[in-house]
């Protein structure tokens, strides 16, 4: 059959979508044996990527200046949600997508982006995201990874980056690194900041992967020793680097989150295949189900409001506190239903259930700990003033 | 209705709530006494409420029951709802009889002899009640005139909630209609929805007391709301009230049973979280009568068994799952 473009309204994208994903199954359909390694599930994702760029639903939602055919950046939230909803893509790795290539389409110099950000879109590359440091989790303002120009800061035509991150998801598969440097004094904060579009083959650059808790070498400490990059990499402005930052915030905490949520409805279909009918089971499952029904009525609101062209502020820490505790609770359910299967099942499904519910525990740690949302959301939304 | 409309309804049925309380407590400050009553069902019929619950019943609702809750008034008005989602023409002298206390399947069980369900206070002075019944094989629908009922009142942990427990002699049912199965599920959604809509309204009235006194309430040399361990509490409590605000507008976007069914359990839960972080910040000063806290703390309790409670919903919605072996999303983009 031959495949028209893809409608651009997003009931009909989804419904054309799903029937589009159901009819190419076997071709997108994970080719390695279950539950994959880390390589595995990464060389699925580009694949996939690679097949649905081709096919157009993959440059729905982008503007067309970097390769995209326009409309709502909802249809991205669909398409992500699709793929994590069957399996076919890793919400976390995918999630890289939605939260990177906004920064260089709003950043980056438009011919930069025009040439950079289709690679990323189908799967011709992967890229990531060198925020956190040893020094610095939660608290991001306080960065030091330094970056020096060679010369006056204003006519650079190069800067020179020393220093290192840590917890970078993909780095050692990585082709680019979105990289938040100390520019100013070190005593600056999110004034002192400056962000820059780096290729990971510059000469300088050592990659050292580490080990998860679930046994995954998913990210790496990052280190760099006179890394030299041109001044037309930089995106935003000389000590910019915080709204560049700040800038992905509305993106993580919509589609991505759209995303994850797809996926833990997935989790929990797979749990209740598996589970017992009864009345213990009923109340274990019942309760994840409340938990994730008002997640995804709160994460709909919000993209809702986006699209109407609200701008996403502390809010959305209400939604990160309701992402990290319903995936953990959808776990903990997989914990208390299946104890063998987590604890004592070195199958293939055992294997998959402790990956997974070993990686949920970082739910409420990563993007911001949930310490720190509670502060945002005691200040910002509660007016509780200063905590100091 | 958009936006503006809205929130000028809200405006108005908030004042006139207010007045109609004051009213009725001799000009205490809102929440700080037993209110509502005939003055708060009077003020909402002069505004139209039953018409506007005719036109935009999700509005409606919506409006009035976050009001109700938020100051802490007693109506009559869920009658009114129950009555319209049945079919039935609300009135001021007709009540409905409601499930038992934490129970929703219909009141009558007619097998029992008698047939037995709660009800609002509009029962007390209204001419007739309508009885759904369950005799076994099929829903009846049966107007009955009030001589019919025995009521009695309950005081409960809330004497102020206007809660009455009524008896229907089974004989005093036989000439009911006969009434579609599917009839009674809109009557229980709407009716859960308007009451998980008065908690989060008094789920938002509790967190705003908290809040004022964390700002207030020194110790240790400063306000309360610069501890973590306050602020952490606090936070955790807007939270749950925002993702039951989220299941309640996904409930009013996408009506059914399965969409009301989750707000009401989202409601009870959100009132047990809210009520015991804020309770715990008010602390001595909220464990005493002189503080409008336990108002609704006790009014959140009361209603949190109207329709069923979270537990018993969370556990039927658990069997469903379980049976079908299917995660429906219910409500999409």
């Amino acid at each position: 059959m031959s495949d028209a473009a893809p409608p651009l309204e997003v009931a009909e994208y989804r419904t054309a979508l799903a029937r589009w994903l159901d009819e190419h199954h076997d071709e997108l359909a994970p080719r390695d044996p279950l539950p994959g390694t880390l390589d595995d599930h990464i060389a699925q994702m580009q694949r996939v990527k690679g097949i649905l760029y081709e096919a157009g639903w993959m440059r729905c939602g982008w503007p067309e200046r970097v390769g995209g055919l326009g409309g709502s950046p909802m249809l991205r939230t669909e398409l992500g949600a699709a793929l994590a909803g069957r399996d076919l893509a890793d919400p976390g790795l995918y999630s890289l997508v939605e939260v990177l290539a906004p920064t260089l389409i709003d950043f980056a110099p438009p011919e930069l982006a025009a040439d950079v950000v289709p690679r990323l879109l189908s799967g011709a590359e992967i890229w990531c995201q060198g925020f956190s440091e040893p020094a610095t989790g939660s608290d991001l303002a306080s960065l030091r990874c330094r970056a020096a120009p060679e010369g006056e800061a204003e006519t650079a035509s190069t800067w020179v980056i020393n220093g290192q991150k840590v917890w970078t998801s993909l780095a050692q598969y990585a082709d680019r690194c979105v990289l938040l440097t100390r520019t100013g004094a070190p005593d600056t904060r999110h004034r002192g900041i400056t962000a820059f579009f780096v290729d990971m083959d510059t000469p300088g650059i050592t990659v050292a992967p580490l080990e998860m808790i679930n046994g995954v070498r998913e990210f790496a400490e990052v280190f760099f020793d006179d890394v030299v990059v041109p001044t037309d990499r930089m995106l935003g402005d000389l000590h910019g680097g915080w709204s560049v930052a700040m800038s992905i915030l509305p993106y993580e905490r919509s589609s991505c989150f759209w995303q994850r949520i797809a996926y833990l409805y997935r989790r929990l279909e797979l749990l209740i295949e598996a589970a017992p009918n009864d009345d213990r089971t009923a109340e274990v499952v019942g309760d994840a189900y409340v938990q994730l029904h008002a997640l995804r009525a709160r994460s709909r609101a919000t993209q809702h409001r986006l699209a109407a062209g609200a701008t996403l502020g502390p809010e959305t820490s209400i939604d990160k506190v309701l992402v990290a505790t319903a995936e953990q609770t959808t776990y903990d359910a997989v914990r208390r239903i299946l104890p063998g299967a987590l604890a004592a099942d070195d199958g293939v499904v055992g294997e998959q259930w402790r990956t997974e519910y070993l990686y949920s525990r970082a739910a409420t740690i990563y993007g911001g700990t949930l310490e720190v949302q509670r502060n945002i959301i005691a200040r910002r939304l509660l007016d509780l003033g200063s905590d100091e | 209705m958009d936006a503006a409309e809205r929130a000028l309804l809200r405006q108005t049925i908030d004042s006139a709530v207010a007045e109609a309380t004051a009213r009725a407590v001799g000009g205490a400050p809102v929440g700080d006494a037993p209110v509502g009553g005939a003055p708060v069902d009077g003020a909402l019929a002069q505004l139209g409420w039953r018409e506007m619950l005719q036109t935009e019943p999700r509005d409606a609702v919506e409006i009035v029951f976050e009001v109700l809750g938020q100051v802490n008034a007693t109506a009559t008005a869920l009658d009114d709802v129950v009555l319209f989602a049945l079919g039935v023409d609300p009135r001021d002298d007709r009540a409905v009889l409601l499930p038992p206390y934490a129970e929703w399947h219909p009141p009558g069980r007619t097998d029992r002899g008698a047939t037995s369900g709660c009800a609002t206070a509009r029962v007390d002075d209204a001419e007739e009640l309508v009885v759904v019944h369950d005799d076994g094989d099929g829903l009846g629908m049966a107007i009955v005139p009030r001589r019919a009922a025995r009521v009695t009142v309950v005081r409960g942990i809330d004497p102020d909630a206007g809660l009455r427990v009524v008896e229907v002699d089974r004989a005093m049912l036989g000439e009911g209609a006969p009434l579609d199965n599917e009839a009674w599920e809109p009557a229980i959604a709407l009716g859960r929805r308007a009451v998980a809509h008065q908690i989060c309204g008094a789920s938002r009235a509790m967190l705003e007391l908290a809040c004022e006194h964390a700002r207030e309430r020194v110790q240790f040399d400063r306000p309360i709301a610069r501890f973590q361990a306050v602020r952490h509490r606090l936070a955790d409590a807007l939270v749950s009230v925002e993702a039951l605000d989220a299941c309640l507008a996904a409930a009013g976007d996408e009506p059914g049973p399965e969409t009301a069914a989750l707000a009401k359990a989202v409601a009870g839960r959100t009132a047990l979280v809210v009520a015991a972080h804020c309770q715990q910040v008010l602390a001595g000063v909220g464990f005493t009568t002189d503080h409008p806290f336990h108002r609704f703390l006790k009014r959140t309790i009361a209603l949190e068994g109207l329709f069923g409670t979270a537990d018993e919903i969370v556990v039927d919605v658990g069997r469903r799952l379980l049976r079908t072996r299917q995660v429906p999303t219910l409500v999409e983009l």
